[in-house]
């Protein structure tokens, strides 16, 4: 049994919905806010989850940080060492989506050379009508870049565990090929 | 003169204290005197362990192998708890792919009844530490 510990950074631009999935997540679904507050500087939350068929965990360190400060000195120490990114756009917003390579060029330059595993998560699904970026173009460019996918509604509570499952399990995984790689060097 | 290594566990050394636990990589790895077992890292840096001594020896190198580790700081005790820690050496090691890393750090013949390993920053999100050595006179008091 192993208990791993990651510190994952919420990314993207304002008003997509990072707060939001945040505040479910930590709720376990109980909490939707509904109004639109900004975030001002940085919120943490702990919460661990379980990599299934196995007895491991991975407790995130979530940070929570603010869209608009992309290119603010206040993130930059905040992305030091970190372990793994979930970036979110908002598929009614194709500005939001498009920003996505500034947050991920922010991510290779503080990552020095290590692989960091991603998730790129496309929110308000419920939003139908107004969907202005498709899932196809949004998973190739997510291919394209290393990252894992997925889309969700934190206001209809669809899939919002689903990016920090799939972060699980990556981190999970990158630990067991270390291990391998440590077992190599005697 | 040939030393005690006063790290291992069949020399009395005892662990105190691990940040980081996974069952199969405890951190008595380091201790056992086998390069062929380690501790993992299992979380954010830094990360650090405690070795106590049976009581209070000399020690005049202290030597470390590892995998992936940058900044590592040493700090001893000469106090019963382990409490009250200085600085031995604060050093930035270098990484080379696939090979473990042997830093032996000569130090002014100190004593201690507590060293402190900490990782204070990698090279990677996990470090592995697959033996610590302390080496002194072994003397009897
Ligand atoms: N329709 C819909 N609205 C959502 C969804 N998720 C969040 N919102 C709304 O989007 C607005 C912004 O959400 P926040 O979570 O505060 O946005 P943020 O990304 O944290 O923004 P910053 O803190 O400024 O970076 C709020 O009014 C939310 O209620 C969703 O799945 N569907
Ligand atoms: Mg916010």
């Amino acid at each position: 049994m192993v208990k791993l510990a990651a510190k994952c950074i919420l990314a993207g631009d304002p008003a997509v919905g990072k707060s939001a999935l945040a505040q479910m997540f930590r709720t376990d679904g109980a909490h939707f806010q509904k109004n639109y507050t900004l975030t001002m500087g940085i919120e943490l939350l702990v919460k661990a989850v379980s990599i299934p068929e196995t007895s491991d965990s991975v407790e995130f360190f979530i940070f929570d940080s603010a869209g608009k400060d992309l290119f603010s000195e206040v993130l930059e120490k905040l992305w030091e060492q970190l372990n793994v990114l979930c970036l979110v756009y908002d598929i009614t917003n194709e500005q939001s989506f498009n920003n996505c390579a500034k947050w991920l060029e922010k991510l290779k330059t503080r990552a020095a050379g290590m692989h960091v595993p991603g998730v790129l998560v496309g929110n308000k699904t419920d939003l139908v009508g107004r969907r202005v970026v498709e899932q196809k173009q949004a998973q190739e460019w997510a291919e394209q870049h290393g990252l894992e996918y997925c889309e969700m509604s934190v206001k209809e509570m669809k899939n919002f565990e689903t990016p920090f499952h799939i972060l699980a399990k990556s981190f999970h995984q990158l630990y067991k090929e270390k291990v391998e790689t440590f077992h190599s060097l005697a | 003169m040939r030393g005690t290594d006063w790290c291992l566990s069949s020399a009395g050394a005892a662990l105190v204290l691990a940040t980081s636990s996974d069952e199969q990589h405890p951190a008595e790895s380091v201790m056992d005197g086998n390069s062929e077992t380690f501790w993992t890292t299992t979380g954010m840096f830094p990360q650090e362990f405690i070795i106590g001594f049976p009581r209070c020896v000399k020690i005049s190198k202290v030597a470390i192998q590892s995998y992936l580790v940058r900044t590592l700081r040493i700090e001893r005790s000469v106090s019963e708890d382990p409490v009250g820690f200085e600085e031995c050496i604060e050093k930035d090691l270098e990484h080379t792919e696939g090979q473990l890393q042997k830093e032996e750090f000569p130090l002014p013949e100190f004593q201690a009844t507590y060293l402190r390993f900490i990782i204070k920053s990698a090279f990677d999100h996990f470090v592995s530490v697959h033996r610590v050595i302390a080496e002194g006179a072994a003397e009897n008091t």
